[in-house]
């Protein structure tokens, strides 16, 4: 996988849903475009919302893997 | 193209309900949805400055209790952040207002307005609408 530069990694672990998403769409209001944010959450459903949020919103989906006991969800702010 | 829009209608007092609706409301409003939320009946009672305080919910059963246990964001934090990123509108039910005798500032600094069914059915117009 090539390198991908992250702006900020927000780490939402121990929050429950929608806390992660929340954190993320906060980080990204924030934020200038082509900014990745790397989201790190232990709440399950995250991993099937923040991608179906980004999709919705027309951001872009850097990755979505499991590590260890959470998720890691990179997002690349497009407008 | 205009902004698609959700009405959410919160009656009951029961934490479960409460938190479903705003949960539902927030995730809309970050998802650039037009929210109107109006709260009435008993569920306006939890939205008192004395009962958030007193973290004094009503819960319906087993998971209700464990939000209140866990370090959960509860509904009223909910809305905030929905209004906070997005276009969300909080108003309370004048008729319940009136019947109770509650003022706008026993209320948690949440409300947008204080209206009527009427003004609420102008907002609603066109919007899916949910009732919890």
């Amino acid at each position: 996988m090539p390198e991908v530069m992250i702006t900020k990694t927000i780490d939402a672990r121990g929050s429950y849903c929608p806390g992660p998403l929340m954190e993320l769409v906060k980080a990204i209001k924030r934020g200038q475009v082509g900014d990745v944010y790397e989201l790190l959450s232990s709440d399950n459903g995250s991993a099937k919302d923040v991608p179906e949020w980004v999709n919705k919103m027309g951001h872009e989906l850097v990755y979505c893997r499991e590590d260890g006991d959470c998720w890691r969800i990179a997002v690349r702010k497009t407008k | 193209m205009e902004q698609p829009k959700l009405s959410v209608i919160l009656l009951s007092g029961e934490l479960e309900k409460l938190q479903a609706g705003s949960l539902v409301s927030s995730v809309a409003s970050m998802s650039g949805m037009e929210v109107n939320v109006f709260v009435t009946m008993e569920a306006l009672k939890a939205f008192r400055k004395d009962v958030v305080n007193a973290r004094d919910f009503k819960t319906a059963g087993e998971i209700g209790r464990e939000m209140l246990n866990k370090n959960v964001d509860l509904f009223y934090q909910l809305l905030e952040n929905g209004k906070d990123m997005g276009n969300l509108k909080v108003y309370g039910c004048a008729m319940a207002m009136d019947l109770m005798g509650w003022k706008k500032e026993d209320l948690i600094d949440i409300f947008d307005d204080v209206i009527g069914v009427t003004a609420f059915l102008g907002k609603a117009a066109g919007s899916q609408v949910i009732v919890m």
